[in-house]
């Protein structure tokens, strides 16, 4: 048996270990665990593994598509015989039964049964609203689901499935398993940007987050990679990142998140890539590209006319009425306050950790801004600090040492 | 009874509402002597996996093919079923034969069904020809060799000798600690530096697991994962041991600024770890500070940003202003590198301490005035566009970390990459503590720039990794996969063929081929199966054919071609 899934010595189920979150670093850390010959329980909220990784279309800074290696790894981790996956599933309550924790987990099984949808896509012809579709075009094992915002309950996909994997009146079911430590790897998604109208995020198809801008131009997504705007289709001619909107920012979050100049500067260099006469201008503060070749991927990887990097936070976003978004901004080392159109905006930096201080079950502590407290409890990746994919796969790592290391304290 | 059995899927419909299977199989019955052929509904629906166990236990087949999807859902159980019924890789293909034939010619029916019956036949006909690659195992030595007792080496040593695994700690130095030794605290806790090496240093005192050999290097290493030989030189001479996985930790080291912003001309210019060297000793008896951010870093010599140096000058920064009566810190920097929400804090919390910060542009560095001594720092401020003089009377140089001068001299012994830069590389950003070469793994600075937090925290990720190999008895090179099925093979060579000419020995990025002599004087070529990736290079500069991957041999080509051009 490959190394990758050979359970080695056989799990001890008293040492089980969950663990919440199915991106990077719930996958590699359950990998980690199940290798040592720790059985894991991995509960994932959504229909799938890959978490956020598996919606980028590149990733710094190779600039290789991400999904193959991370495949590799989901791959295993639903093949390991010492791993469990319940996706589509929710923590509901915790709690502590001597020196374990009793778990209950609520999982509320997709409409289109995974282990049933043989991907033929009948439903998806059958559906005069749209609302069925691939899961993600790289989703491994490949299945549909229903999208419960268009879905209108016709029925008109359930007698054409040729398996029966179609059905409405699925139950929840609830889980009970007992494990000895709970590691939380909830990872991260976008923040509200209601606090902060000045960057007019809901007022323009044109204003989108960077993960929504990398979905729109994913060369699997909705458009195979050409760069367009979302209100008109039509070619933009000047792209605007904006760094740091709503994170460094004592009103919203006050930490920065990591992950999003390298983020720019790996769209900014992708649009050009695709059409190298766009101007791209990235906004930032400090510009923290500090990994490994990053510094490099920042001044290198462009071709023809350089990045506009500009310091400096807009303070205004506008749609124009006769079309375009206008943005005002000093740039501060010209010390200049400037008004410029451009036809696309994105922003980046207002990434929250998922789990919520209010929403979880008991004894999670979490600080003021959502991370896991790790004195307390167990935690990698985004979930514990601001972390991308490197970071997340090193706390992985070394997060499993540490709970191997308690049953011999 | 048959040699092989064929399971064409139906897919509901998808396939055969197209390929007219039943056809289909009736010429490959016709045309395949010794072959059984099966049409279902679906391979994938119902646990198939016994449903075939049971078929290849009465038929006794020992080749199988699966004509289906290009998803395949099942063929991990059916990869299990076909094992447990002794059918390996080499005696098991797949065929597409609804993505890639029944929706992509729908509108071409007999052609599709041409085409179907045109790629099961040359899976046959590859079938034939596969052969299997002879798996080798050996036995695991439950001993781990890490290179430096710097912070990420002590964490590595502490976490594995925690789980029971011996482990052998080499460093150049006489004492561990590595670069913890030179500075006075660390961030972003404040802690005493001295603090973090001591608990390590009574584990290594009392934890019998945990040999030190000071005063060491490593000078020879042969083997593979499980089965290290390690040489190394100490003090009393060459020592030798076995271990099954190795640790590279071996730091880096400091850029020295010579030349630069007037370092060696006037002494109060010095480096962030002489300042470090004042702390230890005590409170430095100047109070003004200049803190020069990026020295030789971020610049067309050295251009990586070494990640580091601003929380250090903040570190310091703070520490001149809370600790020296009357102390006054100015950080002079192009950009403040704190990524997350702990260094943040700590950049926010040195700017409500007093710490001052003054940006300046790559083209117009600070420049330091005096002429005996050091009595001001003179800087266009990026942010206001002014010039400004501040009287100082240190100027701390924060220089970036460098590759170690050996780091060439170990990947060349360890056959482990090294970046653009000259520190130890990944595989991958998802594996970024594994090397190309299985049961070799890197953490700490020697693989990039890292706090000694951050660097402890990759020592114990690397022994975690570690672990995986370690509690293994005995290992399979076939299992050497990071893929959740089986390598596919190995190069293997027949030797009385082999001319020696040494090409694959070139070629192989593993280092998997080596020559070996034999009567005669004559060279021939052997591979080292437990490091072999099975990537095939020594087969494509083989002069004549005699490296082949058993399973992808160069007759299973030659047949597929052969059938598909035959009618």
């Amino acid at each position: 048996m490959a190394l990758s899934i050979d359970p080695g010595i056989p799990g001890d189920p008293s040492m089980a270990v969950l663990v919440v979150g199915g991106g990077v670093a719930g996958i590699l850390a359950a990998l980690d665990l199940a290798r040592a010959g720790r059985p894991v329980t991995l509960v994932e909220r959504s229909q799938r593994l890959g978490g956020q990784v598996a919606r980028l279309d590149k990733i710094y800074p190779t600039d290789h598509c991400a999904f193959c290696p991370l495949w590799t790894d989901i791959r295993s981790c639903l093949e390991h015989p010492g791993i469990t996956v319940l996706s589509s599933a929710t923590v509901r309550k915790l709690e502590r039964t001597g020196d374990r924790w009793a778990v209950r987990i609520l999982r509320e099984p997709p409409v289109i049964e995974e282990r049933l949808c043989i991907f033929c896509g009948r439903c998806e012809s059958a559906c005069p609203e749209r609302a069925v579709r691939p899961l993600l075009d790289q989703a491994y094992p490949p299945v549909y689901r229903i999208d419960g915002d268009r879905c209108t309950h016709c029925g008109q996909c359930e007698p054409v499935c040729p398996t029966k994997a179609i059905d409405f009146n699925r139950r929840s079911v609830e889980e009970r398993i007992v494990v000895q430590e709970v590691l939380w790897a909830a990872g991260f998604q976008d923040g509200d940007y209601k606090p902060l109208p000045e960057y007019g995020y809901g007022t323009h198809r044109d204003i989108m987050t960077a993960l929504e801008f990398e979905e729109w131009t994913a060369e699997s997504g909705p458009n195979g990679g050409r760069i367009l705007r979302k209100s008109d289709l039509r070619e933009p001619s000047r792209v605007a990142f904006i760094q740091c909107a709503g994170a460094r920012d004592l009103r919203n979050l006050s930490y920065c998140s990591a992950v999003c100049c390298m983020h720019a500067l790996k769209q900014a260099a992708w649009v050009k890539k695709r059409k190298q006469d766009i101007n791209c201008t990235i906004f930032y503060t400090d510009l923290r590209a500090v990994g490994r070749d990053y510094f490099k991927y920042s001044i290198n990887n462009v071709p023809g006319e350089p990045l506009r990097l500009i310091r400096g936070r807009p303070g205004l976003v506008v749609a124009l009425p006769g079309g375009g978004i206008a943005v005002t901004y000093e740039d501060t080392l010209e010390q200049e306050r400037r008004i410029e159109r451009f036809d696309l905006v994105i922003l980046n930096g207002n990434l929250k950790p998922s789990l919520k201080p209010e929403g979880e079950p008991g004894t999670l502590s979490l600080d003021g801004e959502g991370f896991v407290d790790i004195a307390v409890g167990f935690g990698c990746g985004f979930a514990v600090e601001p972390a991308d994919i490197m970071d997340s796969a090193i706390q992985a790592a070394s997060v499993s040492m540490r709970i191997l290391g308690r049953e011999n304290t | 009874m048959a040699e092989t059995v064929v399971l064409l899927c139906r897919c509901f419909g998808e396939i055969d509402g197209v390929v007219d299977l039943d056809g289909i199989a009736g010429r490959l019955r016709e045309e395949n002597q010794d072959t059984s052929v099966y049409l279902l509904d679906s391979l994938c629906q119902e646990d198939d996996g016994p449903k075939i166990e049971t078929l290849f236990r009465e038929e006794k087949a020992r080749k199988v093919i699966t004509a289906l999807c290009a998803g395949d859902r099942g063929h991990h159980s059916r990869r299990n079923a076909l094992r447990n019924a002794g059918v390996g890789p080499s005696g098991h293909a797949t065929v597409d034969l609804r993505e890639g034939c029944a929706w992509i010619h729908r509108s071409d029916p007999a052609g599709a069904t041409e085409k179907a019956l045109d790629l099961v036949s040359m899976a046959l006909a590859a079938l034939a020809e596969k052969e299997t690659s002879r798996d080798v195992t050996t036995a695991v030595h439950p001993r781990c060799a890490i290179l430096g007792a710097g912070p990420a080496g002590l964490a590595a040593a502490a976490a594995l000798a925690g789980q029971g695994i011996p482990v052998h700690l080499i460093d150049r130095a006489d004492r561990p600690g590595g670069m913890l030794n030179l500075i006075s605290k660390i961030y972003p806790e404040d802690d005493d530096a001295k603090s973090r090496i001591d608990p390590f240093v009574r584990e290594m005192e009392v934890n019998e697991r945990i040999t030190f050999h000071p005063r060491s290097r490593v000078t020879a290493v042969t083997g593979f994962a499980g089965n290290f030989k390690i040489t190394a030189e100490g003090p009393d001479g060459p020592f030798r041991f076995r271990a099954g996985a190795v640790i590279i930790a071996t730091g880096a080291g400091v850029f020295l600024p010579r030349g630069l912003y007037r370092y060696g001309e006037l002494k109060e210019v010095i480096t962030q770890i002489e300042l470090e060297r004042q702390w230890i000793k005590g409170t430095p008896e100047k109070k003004r500070f200049a803190f020069i951010q990026c020295v030789g870093a971020r610049s067309p010599e050295r251009p990586y940003c070494s990640t580091i140096c601003c929380p250090s000058s903040l570190k310091n920064a703070v520490r001149v202003v809370a600790e020296i009566p009357g102390g006054e810190a100015t950080v002079f920097h192009r950009d403040i590198m704190t990524p997350g929400s702990v260094l943040e804090e700590y950049y926010r919390r040195s700017m409500e301490k007093g710490v001052r910060f003054v940006r300046f542009q790559e083209d117009g560095p600070p420049e330091i005035l005096g002429e005996k001594a050091v009595e001001a720092v003179r800087v266009r401020d990026a942010g206001s566009g002014k010039e400004h003089v501040l009287p100082v009377e240190t100027v701390v140089l924060s220089t970036p970390l460098v590759p170690n001068r050996d780091n060439g001299a170990l990947s060349t012994l360890f056959r482990v990459g090294l970046d653009s830069h000259g520190f130890f590389s990944e595989t991958y950003p998802l594996h970024p503590l594994e090397t190309r070469l299985d049961g070799i793994f890197i953490a700490g600075s020697a693989r990039w720039p890292v706090s000694s937090e951050k660097a402890m925290e990759q020592g114990q990720g690397a022994a975690m990794k570690a672990l995986a190999l370690l509690r293994r008895d005995r290992l399979s090179a076939l299992s050497l996969s990071r893929t959740p099925e089986e390598k596919p093979g190995h190069g293997t060579v027949a030797e009385n063929a082999c001319t020696g000419c040494g090409n694959c020995v070139a070629v192989c990025p593993f280092e998997a081929c080596a020559l070996q002599e034999r009567d005669g004087g004559r060279f021939v070529s052997r591979v080292n199966k437990m490091r072999c990736k099975a990537c095939g290079s020594c087969v494509s500069v083989c002069p004549n054919g005699t490296m082949q991957i058993p399973e992808q041999n160069y007759r299973v080509t030659a047949a597929m071609i052969r059938r598909s051009f035959s009618s």
